[in-house]
C-alpha cells in the first residue's frame, strides 16, 4: 500500500509559511480549535495531518493520531501545499480555509479467501456474506473471515457474474449467478446456518435463453427482476418468481426433473430482451426503477427504458468496455472501464467524458461505486491492482496491490472494505476504510 | 545627316528667300492660304534661311581655306581634318539645285585647283616674303587670284624643280641656283654642337630648317600668330571678320542693262504648287506617323557591374547559350598578408597537416607579414594560373538542369496516424501457457474466443478477454496450423499436426449445436472409411475418441489448414506439392504442384494457392485455373485476401509484402519492403481496413489499407505502427498474426511461447 510516504522536509532556510485555518465536518473529537495558524508551506498531506495530530493531542492528551486528508476548495491536497497553491492559483496571501477529512485508506488486509480457480465475480452487496463466482464453474458465498459456507454448484461453464437478489435479514437469501454456459441459475439459501464445512447446494431454477456466454447480471432494486448481458449481444430481463404459480402467469415454463438432483428446478424464460449492442453486452447495471444501463464491446453505454424496451441514449467511448456502473452524485454519473487503462466516467448528459482516471497500466476489468459517497469508487485492473479514486483529486487514495496477477472482479463490502477476486484464486478484503 | 535631309526638303527655299526680298507684298497674299500648311512652311522657310547663311558663309569660308592650303600646306598637318570637314560641307552644297551659286562655285574650284597646281613655288615666295604678302587679308585675297604671275617675281634659290630631295641626298649640293650654279650644302655641325647652338638661342623656337633650300628660316611674330590662329580653327588674320554683313553688290533693278530683261516669270509670285502638295505629303505622313524621327538614343548605362550578372549575357547570346566560366574563389580574409590571429593555424595544426593526406591538406595556410614589403613572391601564382587556364579551356561546361524540389513535397501525401484510428497499439493481455512455439491462431467468429496451436504438441483455446485458457488438446505431434470453423453453428477446430488434420469438438455452443457437431464428427468418418477408394491414397478418415473428433491422416505431412467461409469445406496443403481440398462429404481436388499457402475467396467460389513464385487463382465450379499473379518474390509465404475479395497480400520469405489489386493487374500493386526477416504471416482485418503483417524479426505491422468501392480509386496503404515485444528464439520470431474480427486487436503468435493481444 501507498501510504505515508511523504516526509515533511526540515530545511529551514527555504522555509515560507502559509497562515492557514483548519476547519471539518466531523464529530466533536475530532474537532481542532478554529483559529489561524502559520504552517510551513511545503507540507504535504502527511505533513498536514501531523499538524492536525498535533493539534488534537493538545486538545486531548489521549488522543491517538490519525490520518487525515485535506481539501481545498473541494480539491484534495496531493502534492506540497505551496505547489498545490500554485498550481490551482490560490493566493497564499489570505488566511487558508482547509477542511480536513478522515484519509481514505484500508487500514487492514484480511485474510484472503482461496479458491481453487480464478475468482471472476464478486458481490458485496449482503453486508453478511460475500458472494463469489469463479472459473471452475462453482459459486461460493463466505463469511467474513476466509470462511465458505456455500457452495452453489450446478454450472457446466465458468461463473461469470454473482449478484445478491433479497433475503430477509440473513434467511431466505436468494442470489443469481451468470455463467459462460449460457444459463443463469438462481439459488436460494439461509446464510445463517453455521456449518463447518462448505454446504452444497444447488439451483432452484435454471434461466435459459441467451445464445452465448452470459456476462454480466444486475438485479432491480426490488430484487423481483433481473437483466442479463451476454455475447449474443442482448439484455435479457427475467422476473424472479419463488412460485409456480406466479411463474406460469408471467412466463411459459418447462418443468423439468433433474436426474441428478433430488429438487426439482424450473426452468425461465425471458421476459423480454433489449436488442441494440451489436457486440457483447459486458455489463448491466440497474440502478433505478426503470433504467438500465448496459456496456458492450461494440463501445457504446447505452440506457434502456425497461417499460419501452428501447435505448434512451447512449454513449461512444471508443473502445471496448468491460464494466459499467452508476454512481456518484445524485446517482447519475456513469463510470466505465474497458480495453485501456483509463477509467472514464461520464455525466450522461454530456457526451465526453467529465472524469478520466489514468494511473492503471492494463484494462480495467471492475469499476464500483461508493453506496454512500458521491466521491469514490473502485476500479479492478488485469495490472493487479485495484484502485480508490476519490472524484476531488486524480491520484489514486490508495493502491491495493495484494494481487498477483490480474484483477477479475472488485466491489464495496460493507461501506468500508474492498473485496477483489483475481487470477490468483484469491478473494483479497482490505478493510478500515472510513467513509462517511 | 539630319541637316542634309531638311537641306534638301527646302531645296528651293533660297530662292524663296530672294522672292520675298523681291516681292514681300505678292507673297503676304498668298499667305492667305491654309494657315496650317503655311505655318509649317513659315517654319521650313526659317530654317531655309539659317542655311543660307551658312552657304554664304561656307562659300566664304571656301576661299578662306584655298589661301590657308596655299600659306600653310607644309606647316599645318592638324589642319586637314578642318580642311576635309569644309570640303564635306562644300559638296553637299553642290548637289543643290542652286544653278547661279553652283556656276559660280565651279568656277571658283577651277580656279582653286589651279592655285594648287603651283601651290609650292606659292608657299615658297610666302615663305621668303610671306610677311609683305599675308599682312592685310583682302590683299591676299587678291594675291591668290593673280597667283601665277606672283610666282615669276619671287624665284626660289633653287631651281631643281618638284623632284625628291633624296636624289641630291648623296651629292655635295643641293641643287642649282638660277645662274646654274650648284648650290653646296651647307656645313653639317654635328649634332651636339647644333643642340648647344639652339639651346643658347632663344629665338630657336621659331626656327624652322628648309630642307629644299637648306637654310633655317626663322619666323616672325606674325606668322606664328598666324599658325597659331590656322591651329585653332580660325581665319588666319586677326581683322578678317568670317561673319561679315552680306552686302548685295549686284543692283539689277537699278541698272541700264540687266542680266535678262524678259519679265518675271508668274510662277516667281506663285506658291508652288508641288511643292506644298510635296510639304502636305510630309505633313500628313508624320501625322501618320510613317515617317519617323531617329528617336533619342537610349543611353547606355554609365555604370555596370564588372563581374556582371551572367545570366543576362547568357540571355544575349542567341541560341547558342552562353555559360560562363566558373568563377574562382576570391580572395578572402585569410589571403590577406596579414590577417587576423584566427585565421593563423597554430603550430598543433600545422603538425596535423603534415599528417594529413594531400587531397585533404588546406591548400593555403594563411601566414603573416609586417608589411607588403616582407611579402615573398607567391610560388604557386603560375601554378595555380596555369591550371586555371587549363581549368577553362579543358573542362566541359555542360548546363545542368537541376530541378529544385524539396524531396519531402514528393512524398505522398498519406493522412495522419491519428486520422486512421482506431488500430492495434499497445499489447495489454498476453496468452500463457503454451511450452513450445505458438506455430497458429485462430479466431472464432465471435471474437470470443481464439485457438493456438503450438510445436508443444497442443491445441489451446482461450478466452480473449481474460487470458484464460479454456481446453488443451494433446495432439501428440507439433501443430502447425489450426483454423476455426467460421460458421457459428459448427464450433469445430481444424489442427494440422505431422500429417494428420485433427477436427476437433470444441465444445461451444448450445446443445444442439453440440449435437450436431458430435454427429458430424461420427458419421463422417464412417462413410469415410466405407467410399473413399481413389481418396484413400491421399487421406484416410479415422475416428479419434481421445481427442474426440476425426483424424485425417495423409500422406504427408500437412503445413497448412483453411476453412471455406460457410465452413463446409476445408483445404490443406502439403507442402511436398499437392494440395487438395475436402469437403465433409468429400470432394477432393487435386493439384500438382508445390504449394506454400491457399486461402479461400471470402464471397466466391475461387481459391488461391500460393506456389513458390506465383499465385494461382482457381475457380472451384468450373475447376480450373483463371489467374496467376506474379509476385516477383524469391518465396512466398502466406497470403490473404481482403473481405471484398478483390484484393490479395502475398508475404515473402524475403520480408517483402506484395499488395494485389486482382482488378489492375497480375503485377503488385506495391511492394512493401519492412521487415528485415522472413514474413511468416499476413492478415486482413475483416471489417477495419487493416491489414497486418508479421515476421521471425520479432515484430509485427500493421498497415491502413483503404479498398474503396469507386473503382477509379487505388487502394490507400499507410503503415500505422510497429507492434514490438515478442523475444526471438531459435531464429523465430513472430509465427502468426490474426486480426480479432470484430475489434481492431491484433493476436500475435510467438516463437517465445506466448500469445499477445495487442489493442487499439
Amino acid at each position: 500500500m501507498e501510504f505515508n510516504i511523504e516526509t515533511p522536509e526540515q530545511d529551514e532556510k527555504t522555509l515560507r509559511r502559509a497562515q492557514v485555518r483548519f476547519v471539518t465536518k466531523l464529530k466533536a473529537p475530532l474537532k481542532v480549535p478554529n483559529t489561524s495558524i502559520a504552517i510551513p508551506s511545503n507540507l504535504t498531506r502527511f505533513g498536514l495531518s501531523s499538524v492536525v495530530n498535533n493539534l488534537l493531542q493538545s486538545v486531548n492528551p489521549e488522543w491517538k493520531s490519525e490520518p487525515f486528508d485535506f481539501l481545498i476548495n473541494g480539491e484534495l491536497v496531493r502534492m506540497s501545499l505551496e505547489q498545490f497553491l500554485l498550481a490551482k492559483g490560490i493566493s497564499a496571501e489570505k488566511v487558508l480555509e482547509i477542511e480536513y477529512i478522515k484519509a481514505v485508506v484500508p487500514q487492514k488486509e484480511e485474510e484472503p479467501c482461496l479458491h481453487d480457480d480464478w475468482v471472476s465475480a464478486v458481490d458485496g452487496s449482503h453486508p453478511g456474506f460475500i458472494l463469489t463466482g469463479s472459473y471452475d464453474s462453482l459459486g461460493r458465498v463466505w463469511k467474513a473471515e476466509g470462511l465458505c459456507t456455500h457452495i452453489l454448484e450446478g454450472h457446466s461453464g465458468a461463473v461469470s457474474s454473482v449478484r445478491f437478489l433479497k433475503s430477509d435479514g440473513m434467511k431466505n437469501v436468494t442470489v443469481a449467478t451468470a455463467s459462460k454456459d449460457q444459463t443463469l441459475r438462481l439459488w436460494k439459501f439461509d446464510a445463517e446456518d453455521l456449518i463447518n464445512h462448505p454446504k452444497k447446494i444447488n439451483a432452484f431454477k435454471i434461466l435459459r435463453g441467451h445464445k452465448a456466454s452470459v456476462q454480466s447480471i444486475a438485479a432491480h432494486t426490488s430484487g423481483d427482476m433481473i437483466c442479463s448481458g451476454s455475447w449474443d449481444c442482448s439484455i435479457n430481463l427475467w422476473r424472479m418468481n419463488e412460485s409456480d404459480a406466479e411463474g406460469d402467469q408471467v412466463s411459459t415454463k418447462k418443468r423439468k426433473v433433474n436426474n441428478q438432483a433430488d429438487e426439482s428446478q424450473f426452468e425461465g424464460e425471458a421476459v423480454s430482451t433489449l436488442v441494440g449492442h451489436t457486440q457483447c453486452v459486458s455489463s448491466v447495471v440497474w440502478p433505478q426503477h426503470e433504467t438500465i444501463y448496459s456496456a458492450s464491446w461494440d463501445h457504446s453505454v447505452r440506457r434502456w427504458d425497461v417499460e419501452a424496451g428501447k435505448d434512451v441514449s447512449d454513449i461512444f467511448c471508443g473502445k471496448v468496455l468491460n464494466c459499467i456502473d452508476v454512481g456518484g452524485e445524485g446517482s447519475a454519473l456513469i463510470a466505465a472501464g474497458g480495453s485501456d487503462p483509463i477509467l472514464r466516467i461520464w455525466d450522461p448528459r454530456t457526451s465526453a467524458p467529465v472524469f478520466q482516471f489514468s494511473s492503471h497500466n492494463s484494462w480495467i476489468s471492475a469499476c464500483k461505486w461508493h453506496d454512500n459517497s458521491w466521491f469514490h469508487l473502485i476500479s479492478a485492473s488485469y495490472d493487479g491492482k485495484v484502485m480508490l479514486w476519490d472524484l476531488r483529486t486524480a491520484w489514486p487514495l490508495a493502491v491495493i496491490d495484494s494481487h498477483k496477477d490480474k484483477v477479475l472482479c472488485a466491489d464495496w463490502w460493507r461501506s468500508d472494505s474492498v473485496i477483489s477476486g483475481g487470477v490468483d484464486s484469491k478473494l483479497c478484503i482490505s478493510s478500515g476504510l472510513s467513509i462517511q | 545627316m539630319r541637316a542634309g535631309k531638311t537641306v534638301s526638303v527646302e531645296a528651293t527655299s533660297p530662292k524663296k528667300k530672294k522672292n520675298n526680298n523681291n516681292d514681300k507684298k505678292k507673297k503676304k497674299q498668298n499667305q492667305t492660304e491654309k494657315k496650317d500648311d503655311q505655318n509649317l512652311l513659315k517654319k521650313t522657310t526659317e530654317s531655309a534661311n539659317s542655311v543660307q547663311t551658312e552657304n554664304d558663309a561656307s562659300l566664304k569660308i571656301q576661299e578662306l581655306e584655298q589661301q590657308q592650303q596655299n600659306t600653310t600646306q607644309e606647316l599645318a598637318a592638324t589642319d586637314s581634318d578642318s580642311d576635309s570637314d569644309y570640303q564635306v560641307f562644300s559638296e553637299d552644297e553642290v548637289s543643290e539645285d542652286y544653278e547661279s551659286l553652283r556656276e559660280s562655285e565651279d568656277g571658283e574650284s577651277e580656279s582653286s585647283g589651279d592655285e594648287v597646281h603651283g601651290s609650292d613655288d606659292d608657299v615658297n615666295n610666302d615663305n621668303d616674303d610671306g610677311h609683305e604678302d599675308q599682312s592685310d587679308g583682302s590683299e591676299s585675297h587678291q594675291g591668290i587670284e593673280e597667283s601665277d604671275s606672283s610666282e615669276d617675281e619671287v624665284a626660289p634659290r633653287n631651281t631643281i624643280g618638284d623632284v625628291p630631295l633624296e636624289w641630291y641626298k648623296d651629292e655635295k649640293h643641293i641643287g642649282y641656283d638660277i645662274s646654274g650654279k650648284k648650290i653646296t650644302k651647307k656645313e653639317r655641325q654635328d649634332k651636339l654642337a647644333s643642340f648647344l647652338a639652339s639651346v643658347d638661342d632663344s629665338k630657336n623656337w621659331r626656327k624652322i630648317y628648309d630642307e629644299y633650300n637648306d637654310e633655317d628660316v626663322e619666323l616672325t611674330k606674325e606668322e606664328t600668330k598666324i599658325i597659331r590662329r590656322l591651329l585653332k580653327g580660325k581665319a588666319p588674320h586677326a581683322d578678317f571678320d568670317p561673319y561679315a554683313d552680306y552686302v548685295d553688290w549686284f543692283k539689277y533693278e537699278d541698272s541700264l542693262h540687266p542680266l535678262s530683261n524678259a519679265p518675271e516669270p508668274k510662277r516667281r509670285f506663285i506658291p508652288s504648287k508641288w511643292e506644298s502638295k510635296k510639304v502636305l505629303r510630309y505633313v500628313r505622313a508624320i501625322r501618320k506617323g510613317l515617317i519617323k524621327f531617329d528617336e533619342p538614343k537610349e543611353e547606355e548605362p554609365r555604370f555596370y557591374l564588372m563581374w556582371g550578372d551572367d545570366s543576362s549575357t547568357a540571355e544575349k547570346a542567341n541560341r547558342l547559350s552562353y555559360i560562363p566560366a566558373p568563377k574562382s574563389k576570391l580572395p578572402g580574409h585569410e589571403e590577406s598578408y596579414n590577417p587576423s590571429l584566427e585565421y593563423i593555424p597554430t603550430q598543433e595544426e600545422l603538425n596535423s597537416y603534415q599528417l594529413m593526406y594531400d587531397e585533404d591538406r588546406p591548400k593555403f595556410i594563411p601566414k603573416r607579414f609586417t608589411s607588403f614589403r616582407s611579402i615573398p613572391s607567391y610560388e604557386n601564382a603560375v601554378k595555380e594560373s596555369f591550371e586555371r587556364c587549363m581549368d577553362l579551356y579543358l573542362c566541359p561546361r555542360v548546363r545542368k538542369k537541376r530541378i529544385n524540389i524539396d524531396p519531402e513535397t514528393l512524398k505522398p501525401k498519406l493522412p495522419s496516424r491519428k486520422d486512421l484510428k482506431p488500430y492495434p497499439a499497445t499489447c495489454y493481455l498476453e496468452y500463457k501457457g503454451h511450452k513450445g512455439a505458438v506455430m497458429s491462431i485462430s479466431t472464432e467468429a465471435s471474437g470470443q474466443w481464439i485457438a493456438s496451436g503450438s510445436t508443444d504438441g497442443t491445441v489451446r483455446i482461450w478466452e480473449v478477454e481474460s487470458g484464460r485458457c479454456l481446453r488443451v488438446w494433446e495432439i501428440g505431434e507439433p501443430v502447425h496450423c489450426v483454423a476455426w470453423n467460421p460458421s457459428p453453428e459448427l464450433p469445430v477446430l481444424a489442427a494440422s499436426a505431422g500429417q494428420d488434420v485433427v477436427l476437433l469438438n470444441t465444445g461451444f455452443g448450445n446443445e444442439e449445436d453440440q449435437k450436431r457437431v458430435g454427429e458430424l464428427l461420427q458419421v463422417e468418418t464412417h462413410t469415410a472409411s466405407d467410399d473413399s477408394d481413389n481418396m484413400a491414397s491421399i487421406v484416410s478418415w479415422l475416428q479419434d475418441d481421445k481427442l474426440g473428433g476425426i483424424r485425417l491422416r495423409h500422406f504427408k505431412t500437412v503445413t497448412s489448414v483453411d476453412w471455406h467461409r460457410r465452413g463446409d469445406y476445408l483445404s490443406t496443403v502439403m507442402p511436398a506439392d499437392i494440395l487438395f481440398s475436402v469437403h465433409l462429404i468429400f470432394i477432393v481436388f487435386v493439384y500438382s504442384f508445390l504449394s506454400m499457402d491457399h486461402v479461400f475467396h471470402p464471397t466466391r467460389s475461387i481459391f488461391f494457392v500460393s506456389t513458390k513464385k506465383t499465385i494461382r487463382v482457381y475457380d472451384l465450379l468450373k475447376q480450373k485455373l483463371i489467374k496467376k499473379l506474379e509476385t516477383g518474390l524469391r518465396e512466398v509465404s502466406s497470403i490473404a485476401i481482403h473481405p471484398a475479395g478483390d484484393n490479395v497480400i502475398v508475404g515473402s520469405r524475403e520480408g517483402k509484402l506484395c499488395w494485389f489489386d486482382m482488378d489492375l493487374s497480375s503485377k503488385p500493386y506495391r511492394i512493401l519492403k519492412c521487415h528485415p526477416k522472413d514474413i511468416t504471416n499476413v492478415a486482413f482485418h475483416r471489417s477495419y481496413p487493416l491489414f497486418a503483417s508479421c515476421s521471425d524479426d520479432g515484430t509485427a505491422y500493421v498497415f491502413h489499407g483503404m479498398v474503396y468501392s469507386d473503382l477509379n480509386q487505388n487502394p490507400l496503404i499507410v503503415p500505422l505502427e510497429i507492434l514490438r515485444g515478442h523475444t526471438s528464439s531459435n531464429g523465430r520470431g513472430v509465427m502468426d498474426c490474426k486480426f480479432h474480427p470484430r475489434q481492431p486487436w491484433l493476436f500475435t503468435a510467438g516463437a517465445d511461447s506466448t500469445i499477445k493481444l495487442f489493442c487499439h
